[in-house]
């Protein structure tokens, strides 16, 4: 969902140049008219105030230049090639959206949610996996929040109320949202990479790679999560200690991810 | 090569997700002071055996053939989808 006081910012990696849209990560280019360039140019300007230009520098209605500019930079929003910078704070939008929600429901849709790309540096695998531990940690914590308060309320209707289990098990879903990605980062060693976080969806963009690098990257996330959930598993039948399984079960859940049931499982096998 | 890497990449899928099934019951069974015996035909999965206070978990044959289907199941859906997308025009 898009306000007239929302900025629109290239993300990291994509530059304007020569009336070409470019995007050094993806290592694809899109070319720009004169409208396009205007809005570009004004990046970090409010929406509304673009639209304003737009409307002046080419003799159309406000309305219509609102509508043209808002329905750009939604869809450079939706290509990853730029996030939305918000004038005014998550509260607020987040009330905005609800109130958005509530009046779209008898149609049965949901508002859409922006899209927020993040640069990776992957100089170094360590330098990999902080940016992914930084960048996600407001969705892994998301999921953490998500995923305790369910397990909470399953254990109160089974008459089990406990939070020693909901914390563990929200924790270590959430734990493991950053290790799957930030095992991929790690398998991108050198590779321009950016996390981009789509609705529920996190994905690491990166530029082309060989085949046996890209199958790679692809196993390496939900391998390395898995491993480390099974080793958890392994540990806690070791010393019968059933809370290293609670812990260990949500990892080893992206073992599915191995699989053509998922993209990282496709990818892995070039479909 | 596809169908191989699809067939590893499956069986080892498989693997972690029987063995964390099994591992979790066997946990939860032995920190209850319970038994387990879970197989398939002469195939033992998991079972948990007990003398006196010590209790042991054993992971049968059973999780490799688990592990096995399921790498032969991806292998085939990932032949399915690559025919899928050769017939696909464009």
């Amino acid at each position: 969902m898009l306000e007239a006081g929302d900025r629109l910012v290239l993300a990291d990696g994509v530059v304007l140049r020569d009336g070409t849209l470019v995007d050094a990560v993806a290592h694809a280019s899109w070319p720009v008219n004169a409208t396009g360039a205007l809005v570009l140019a004004r990046s970090g300007c409010a929406l509304g105030d673009v639209a304003d230009d737009v409307a002046a520098a080419f003799v159309v209605p406000v309305a219509r230049a609102r509508a043209d500019v808002l329905s750009f930079a939604w869809h450079l929003n939706r290509l990853a090639l730029a996030n939305v910078d918000r004038k005014a704070g998550r509260v607020r939008h987040a009330l905005a959206w609800l109130g958005l929600a509530v009046r779209l429901a008898p149609a049965g849709a949901l508002p859409a949610i922006t899209v927020r790309r993040f640069r990776l540096d992957t100089r170094t695998i360590p330098r990999a996996i902080a940016g992914v531990a930084r960048a996600g940690a407001g969705r892994g914590a998301a999921i953490a929040v998500g995923v305790a308060a369910l397990v909470a309320h399953v254990g109160l209707l089974a008459g089990r109320p406990s939070v020693l289990v909901p914390a563990a098990v929200g924790l270590a879903a959430g734990a493991g949202l950053i290790v799957h990605e930030a095992a991929h980062a790690a398998a991108l060693r050198g590779i321009p990479s950016a996390l981009v976080i789509r609705g529920r969806r996190v994905s690491v963009l990166h530029a082309p790679a060989g085949p046996g690098r890209r199958a790679l990257v692809a196993a390496a996330g939900p391998g390395v999560t898995a491993i480390v959930g099974t080793g958890l598993l392994a540990v806690s039948v070791s010393y019968a200690t059933p809370m290293l399984a609670l812990v260990g079960g949500p990892a080893v859940v992206h073992a599915l991810a191995l699989t053509v049931l998922a993209s990282d499982g496709r990818t892995a096998c070039e479909l | 090569m596809r169908a191989l890497r699809a067939l590893a990449l499956g069986t080892v899928a498989v693997a972690m997700l029987a063995y964390a099934v099994a591992a979790a019951a066997a946990a939860i069974v032995q920190a209850e002071g319970g038994r387990l015996d879970v197989h398939v035909g002469p195939l033992v999965l998991v079972a948990v055996e007990r003398s006196g206070d010590a209790a042991a978990a054993v992971f049968g044959p059973g999780l490799l053939a688990v592990a096995a289907l399921g790498g032969l199941a991806n292998a085939a859906a990932a032949a399915l989808l690559a025919r899928h997308a050769r017939r696909r025009p464009g």
